[in-house]
């Protein structure tokens, strides 16, 4: 990006090491990060196939191959633990696919400005909040004696915990988050609107063509690419459930349908120095992520001959 | 809430914060040449020992020099300290630093709990433990596997006081076989009264009276009276007739956390003669698990029916803290250990100075009481390997200038909890047998002055009968004490006495009839690897079915898991241990 910027102005200094240096400085910041947060914590791996010991470290620990891997999935938790993963994960990446578009096409067609930048502002406002504050408010909205089952005994509806319910946990969990996100995720589709030519429209209302019409022929595809573009980078995270969403939100009872791998691993690896089985959990997670990061690469090139990298 | 956590959390960070910036500065001026020496001073001070001014008694040396121990401190998110003080800087590091010239840094605070032993876990984990802290029995193994730490063997037996002593040998060698791996003791084990495991109901006095009911006797009594409770609803519309555990305490204890649950139901089950959580040894020997017994699925049959009548607190294991909602005066009846009325809802006097909390046993039908009591020792002071001998005395000094000092702290505005990496020790008769010598006190044949100067185990005592008549002007000899003849006037001594006289009064006055222990308190191999799954199932499992998410089908469900994903190799281990 940023030679190509430099490329593009007309009166650019000549490169030379000095004018650069500041650029170089900046990538070097993000390379250190990069290095000591992403590369140096991988060689912790090895965790998973030894029974590791803090003393003897890394190197010292004895050797045992596969074997927490076998008992982890012996274990009958571990199999609803990814079950809960894949759907919750799943789930959150298609609807905050959907929802920012459809909000973005809609906001589009809003012609006040006003209204329109009002709106915006508000709804991208939730995404500020953190989770361990977000928690609390909707635990609260949707407790004993929240805000939601006071309006529910309006219509004479029996109250709940909703947050403590097995069946209502996991869509809780995802609405939430697509509440709180879809107003950010809409900024990206609203830059990639005001993309697209108006000169584009303006033919098209020639030709005689609605506004319904010219969303599916003009809108939609001017910004297929940024769609894709949002899908891969989800994708790659399919299996970041959220973690600090669900830790701050359940408890014992929803387990069942609301512990995902990575607040299973916190519990097994944190609280139960259980730290071999639990690297070894956070292995195949990452695993899988790998694989489907390559699958969706493979994918976005063959099918919408998109690349980016 | 978490709000308000978040806030306090934050303050305590910036005080924390202009804390060490105001170190820093005296830091420069006075102590800097002595932080500079402690190295050389910790090789040297073998061989100074006779500059020490006590005595020579090498358990109560002061160091000539200022020896700086580094601890992580658990801090409990309801007792506060007064503005301007800290863990680091209160009553207790300064009279340490005074009189012994131990220095108290704190490297890190947690809040108790979870919060905590993420800190300990991950200390554990990369290998950087300070010098003490306070941990639970699996991390200690767990570090004490990995050889992470000192090993105090015999410095213990050198440095240990007289009062530490009897307090080690009142267990029988329990406690210092309990801080043990392979024969080598690797903790300073904090020695719990008996009475700690023993659960008991306490329960609203005030509002008994208000409806004419009687205190109860047996888990019939406490259903009826949760009923009225429930009914009349004298907190308003959210009364709790009952409060459950919170997001952060279980239902029962089990072998390994042995000091008895806060708000949970033990008391329940022993009085349908269950234990779960903890392995049992019948007359011929078979080992079962506690929880794997009929009468244990009885009990979670009957918490289910109290939880659907609306008698058991709804938000029940989602709460953040139920004892914030007893101090908040909604709660009619919980469950807990001897010192829960007195130090542990200190609060809810604040709120409320007429609510008379009273404790009572939980008989079975046949009017019998079952306790089921814990393991001689719940906590454990662990040193880390690396550091020097002079730091490692430091900390068994600290532990035996608590047991013999404790007394002369005024605790109501400094709460004990303070006192870094505190282990508890107490004889394991010691609530009662002060419960005792106090009510001679109180009626008069017995003096306060018998008890000066007497030096013994039983550290608190000669305190103790110093302020017991003006902590309860309204005694009067027969009559069941309420709260008001007690005088909140020093909380600090109001809480103790609360705790030990009403708190502690069915132990100390009521038969036992059966006392059950787990026959093992330590991990056997496949627990190490298995148990924290096993218990994660078992929670769970328990708690569903008291709030209605599962039948009972559930538990039978779970014995069955439970048999096949371990549980029958470890009874089979246990059973081999014994």
């Amino acid at each position: 990006m940023k030679t190509a910027v430099m490329k593009t102005r007309p009166f650019a200094k000549k490169r030379t090491s000095r004018t650069f240096f500041h650029y170089n400085l900046m990538v070097g910041i993000g390379l250190l990060w990069l290095i000591f947060f992403n590369i140096v914590p991988m060689f912790g791996i090895i965790i998973a196939f030894e029974d590791y010991n803090p003393i003897q470290g890394l190197w010292g620990s004895e050797f045992v191959g596969l074997e927490h891997f076998e008992y982890l999935f012996s274990m009958s938790d571990s199999r609803r633990v990814i079950v809960n993963t894949l759907v919750i994960a799943v789930s959150k990446l298609i609807l905050n696919i959907i929802v920012p578009l459809a909000f973005a096409l809609l906001l589009n067609e809003v012609r006040q400005l006003r209204f329109k930048k009002f709106v915006q502002t508000i709804v991208y406002l939730p995404h500020f909040l953190s989770w361990v504050i977000l928690a609390s408010v909707l635990l609260e909205i949707f407790g004993y004696r929240g805000v939601f089952n006071a309006l529910l005994s309006v219509f004479g509806v029996e109250g709940k915990i909703w947050f403590s319910e097995e069946s209502c946990f996991r869509q809780l969990v995802i609405f939430s988050d697509v509440w709180k996100e879809f107003g950010f995720n809409a900024v990206i589709y609203l830059a990639a609107l005001t993309g697209i030519s108006p000169d584009l429209y303006e033919a098209a209302a020639i030709d005689g063509c609605g506004r319904l019409k010219a969303v599916w022929h003009i809108t939609l595809p001017g910004i297929a690419s940024t769609i894709v573009v949002m899908a891969i980078l989800g994708l790659g995270n399919v299996l970041n459930a959220g973690f600090d969403q669900i830790f701050n939100l359940y408890s014992p009872l929803v387990y069942s349908t609301g512990d995902i791998l990575d607040t299973w691993v916190y519990r097994m690896g944190l609280l139960n120095v259980q730290f071999s089985l639990a690297t070894a959990a956070g292995l195949f997670k990452s695993a899988i992520s790998f694989l489907l990061i390559v699958i969706s690469y493979v994918v976005a090139y063959k099918a919408a001959d998109y690349r980016i990298f | 809430m978490k709000a308000k956590k978040c806030m306090a959390l934050l303050l305590a960070a910036s005080l924390t914060a202009s804390l060490f910036s105001a170190c820093g500065k005296t830091d420069n001026g006075s102590t800097s040449a002595n932080s500079g020496s402690d190295s050389t001073s910790a090789e040297s001070a073998g061989s100074d020992k006779e500059n020490t001014n006590d005595g020579g008694d090498p358990a109560f040396q002061k160091f000539p020099e200022v020896v700086e121990v580094h601890i992580g401190q658990g801090v409990s998110t309801t007792d506060s300290l007064p503005e301007g003080l800290s863990v680091e800087n209160n009553q207790y590091t300064d009279y340490l630093l005074e009189n012994f010239n131990i220095k108290v840094v704190v490297d890190w605070t947690a809040a108790s709990g979870n919060d905590y032993n993420q800190k300990v876990a991950l200390c554990i984990a990369s290998n950087t433990l300070p010098d003490a802290m306070t941990v639970s029995r699996e991390y200690m193994i767990k570090a004490a596997n990995a050889g992470q730490l000192y090993d105090i063997t015999d410095l213990f037996q050198e440095m240990q006081s007289d009062q530490v002593k009897e307090v080690m040998d009142s267990t029988g060698g329990q406690a210092i076989e309990e801080s043990s791996v392979n024969g080598r003791q690797y903790a300073i084990p904090a020695v719990e009264v008996e009475t700690a495991g023993v659960q008991v109901i306490n329960i609203r006095q005030d509002w008994l009276e208000e409806y004419g009911l009687e205190a109860p006797k047996t888990l019939e009594d406490v259903e009826n009276i949760a009923k009225v409770f429930a009914e009349k609803k004298p907190a308003g519309e959210d009364t709790v007739p009952i409060a459950g555990p919170d997001k952060s305490t279980n239902s029962y204890t089990n072998f390994l956390q042995t000091g008895t649950t806060t708000c949970g139901f033990d008391a329940v089950f022993s009085a349908n003669d269950a234990y779960p959580g903890i392995f049992l040894k019948d007359e011929d020997g078979t080992i079962t698990y506690g929880t794997n017994s009929d009468e244990t699925r009885k009990t979670l049959e009957l918490l289910a029916d109290w939880y659907d009548k609306g008698y058991i607190d709804p938000e029940m294991g989602t709460r953040d803290s139920s004892i914030e909602l007893i101090n908040s005066g909604k709660v009619g009846m919980f469950f807990g250990a001897w010192w829960m009325i007195g130090y542990g809802i200190g609060d809810a006097y604040r709120n409320e100075p007429d609510a008379n909390w009273q404790s009572y046993p939980i008989l079975t039908d046949d009017s019998k009481w079952n306790v089921k009591l814990g393991s001689a020792t719940t906590g454990y002071c662990v040193i880390n390997k690396n550091v020097s001998e002079d730091v490692a005395k430091a900390i068994i000094i600290m532990a035996n200038v608590l047991l013999r000092d404790e007394s002369k702290f005024d605790v109501s505005e400094q709460p004990l909890s303070y006192w870094p990496v505190r282990t508890l020790m107490a004889p394991a008769d010691e609530c009662e047998y002060t419960y005792h010598e106090l009510i001679k006190v109180l009626d008069g044949t017995a003096s306060v002055e018998d008890y000066q100067g007497v030096s013994t185990a039983y550290k608190l005592l000669s305190n103790d009968v110093e302020v017991v008549k003006d902590t309860i002007p309204g005694y009067e000899t027969g009559k069941q004490l309420s709260i008001s003849d007690f005088s909140t006037e020093n909380f600090g001594n109001f809480q103790r006495m609360y705790s030990l006289m009403i708190g502690d009064r069915p132990y100390a006055t009521t038969p036992v009839e059966k006392e059950v222990r787990s026959c093992i308190f330590n991990q056997t191999e496949t627990m190490e690897k298995k148990w924290a799954n096993l218990w994660s199932m078992e929670n769970e499992m328990v708690m569903k079915i008291i709030t209605g998410k599962s039948d009972i089908s559930a538990y039978d469900e779970f014995v069955e898991n439970w048999m096949n994903e371990g549980g029958s190799d470890i009874l089979e281990e246990v059973a081999q241990a014994q």
